[in-house]
């Protein structure tokens, strides 16, 4: 399993109108839905939105990681936006997030092949050149391209 | 060069996790610091710190929302945040990790310096000072309060408390603080190496233990035993999901406390009821013999397992004697008692840099209890380092029980220490016993400082 199997052309908002946390999140998850890996976006929606208010998931530097596990999840997958306007997301360091790599991973355990990516990529994230990058990409190709070339 | 070791974990365990984890080694790869994390996410525990890890450590990170078995992390320096500062400032985590300066008092550091090397601090010592440093207030204030009760007596002419009075009342105060005393030392040493479910098992090990006088050794043994039975239990049983709720309050307790409890009954239980028959059929034997090595091995064994069973037999023996007017045995067990608290009070005079600031203290407080022949008040020094301190306190307590047969000095009461020689005729040859427990003493400090100082060599 690769990051191109989690991340699809639907699921990437390159660049996204949201606004609000909230609209960002429901934005993605219907790109989820479109790529066929969620199939109930409202229950997903609402294991996102619960995982929120139990702490924000902007971990600084511009970044959050929105997250959930949920029944109306049917595979592990993968959500990339990048805001127009920066949003704000209770973050760490109180900074507005830029981008948000949303996950969803179904309830039954099924493996954690997926995981592993997962796990990859929130390293990748601490480190500013792989951001920069991210930042940086031009098309929806890019940041998937980008994504392979450090995580696999 | 300082090493340190973190633990990350959060409740979803897909992503703070692991960024904590990155920023942590990243924010060390800076300052050229070395770190090892554990990562505790959804895919399992990661890159785990081993127990020798853990020892070497200076300092340990705790960057998480949800447990992370910090039990075995129990004396070492822990610098404890939410997940999400291992995230935004590991920088500073570090450095206050550094600046923890192994805050001292802290079971290992402790354990170090008792055994003088600094290099050789291994788990066993750690679990031994774990129980070691909560027996000792017990033994301080129990033999404290036990010595000043004995004033109120021996003001009244006697040795015995009247009944109901302040000084009865003081001796079953300072009696209920020392007969805790065996089993808080099994306790801690299992809580130290299985964490909470170890305390129950501990415990109970250490009543049955004292119940059955296995004395200060059994209690070790029990607390050891117990520790690994509950370790082993939390380890090694699985449930069905469904039940898994139950182990932690259900099985781990029963079984662990069971096993023990067997264990001691029956295991170890009945050695020690026959060693004790054998013992006191030997002495009964040697009674007619030679003097002076009669006083000898009663003082050794005073000294053996202060308070266990073989000290037990040597006092029993002796105050089974004063029935038939035999006063000279009474006399060497006393001053065999007396010596060990008060050579390890004379050795950490001497050599003062061989000690902790604690054990010095801890010193000044043997002086008072070796005075009043509370043997336990040296039971701490001897419980951190048996095989040193132990044979050294045999030596100096069997040359002040052999000197004390010599010169055949007798004691009259079965108690007192040095009350009871403010008592006209409780004791015959009053100088030469007072030389013996002197002699004694000095003996038994010089053996501390020459085993010591060959430890640290």
């Amino acid at each position: 399993m690769n990051i191109r199997e989690l991340l699809s052309m639907d699921s990437i908002f390159l660049p996204s109108n949201a606004t609000t946390r909230e609209e960002a999140i429901q934005q993605m998850a219907e790109g989820m839905h479109a790529a066929g890996a969620v199939t109930d976006t409202s229950a997903f929606v609402q294991a996102v939105t619960a995982r929120e208010q139990q702490s924000s998931t902007g971990i600084g530097f511009g970044v959050a990681i929105p997250h959930g596990k949920s029944a109306g999840v049917a595979r592990a997958v993968l959500a990339f936006s990048r805001f127009e306007q920066p949003l704000e997301w209770e973050s760490l360091d109180d900074q507005p997030a830029v981008m948000a790599f949303m996950i969803g991973v179904p309830e039954a355990n099924t493996g954690n092949e997926h995981l592993q990516i997962l796990v990859a990529l929130s390293r990748k994230l601490i480190h500013d050149e792989f951001r920069a990058e991210l930042l940086n990409a031009g098309s929806k190709q890019d940041i998937i391209d980008i994504l392979s070339r450090h995580i696999g | 060069m300082k090493k340190l070791l973190a633990v990350t974990a959060c409740p979803t365990g897909i992503a703070h996790t692991y960024m904590a984890a990155e920023s942590l080694a990243k924010a060390a790869r800076e300052r050229d610091i070395e770190i090892k994390v554990e990562t505790r996410g959804a895919v399992g525990v990661e890159n785990g710190l081993t127990a020798q890890e853990i020892a070497e450590a200076h300092a340990i990170i705790v960057a998480a929302d949800t447990d992370v078995d910090e039990e075995r992390f129990a004396g070492k320096p822990v610098v404890r945040v939410p997940v999400a500062q291992g995230i935004k400032i590991p920088g500073e985590l570090i450095t206050r990790a550094l600046n923890l300066e192994a805050s001292n008092g802290t079971a290992p550091a402790r354990a170090e310096e008792v055994i003088g090397g600094g290099k050789q601090q291994n788990m066993f010592y750690k679990h031994l000072m774990n129980g070691v440093s909560n027996m000792l207030p017990l033994v301080i204030a129990g033999g404290l309060i036990i010595a000043f009760s004995f004033l109120f007596a021996f003001t009244k002419g006697g040795v015995d408390q009247v009944e109901g009075s302040f000084g009865a009342a003081l001796s079953t105060i300072g009696g209920a603080s020392m007969g805790l005393m065996v089993i808080i030392l099994s306790g801690f040493i299992s809580f130290s190496i299985a964490g909470k479910p170890g305390l129950a098992p501990g415990l109970v090990g250490g009543v049955l233990a004292k119940d059955m006088g296995a004395g200060f050794i059994g209690g070790i043994i029990a607390g050891f035993i117990a520790g690994y039975v509950a370790h082993w239990l939390i380890k090694n049983i699985k449930m069905p999901k469904n039940f898994e709720g139950l182990k932690p309050i259900l099985i781990v307790p029963v079984l662990s406390v069971l096993i023990i409890g067997l264990l001691m009954v029956y295991v170890i239980g009945e050695p020690i009821q026959w060693i004790l028959a054998q013992l006191t059929a030997w002495l009964t034997n040697m009674g007619a013999g030679n003097a002076v090595l009669l006083g000898a091995i009663l003082g050794a064994m005073m000294a053996l397992d202060m308070g266990g069973p073989f000290n037990k037999t040597a006092y029993t023996f002796a105050v089974g004697l004063l029935g038939a007017s035999i006063f000279t045995p009474m006399a060497a067990v006393m001053a065999a008692g007396m010596t060990p608290p008060l050579g390890i009070w004379l050795a950490t005079l001497i050599a003062k840099n061989r000690f902790t600031k604690e054990e010095r203290q801890a010193g000044k407080v043997a002086s008072v209890l070796g005075l009043s022949f509370i043997t336990e008040g040296a039971i701490p020094f001897g419980a951190a380092d048996p095989i040193r301190i132990i044979p050294s306190f045999m030596v100096g307590s069997a040359v002040a029980g052999g000197l004390s047969m010599l010169f055949g000095c007798g004691l009259h009461a079965p108690h007192g220490g040095i009350f009871v020689l403010l008592i006209p005729n409780a004791i015959d040859n009053l100088g030469y016993y007072v030389l013996s427990i002197a002699i004694g003493t000095i003996v038994t400090a010089l053996m501390v400082l020459l085993l010591k100082r060959k430890a640290t060599a």
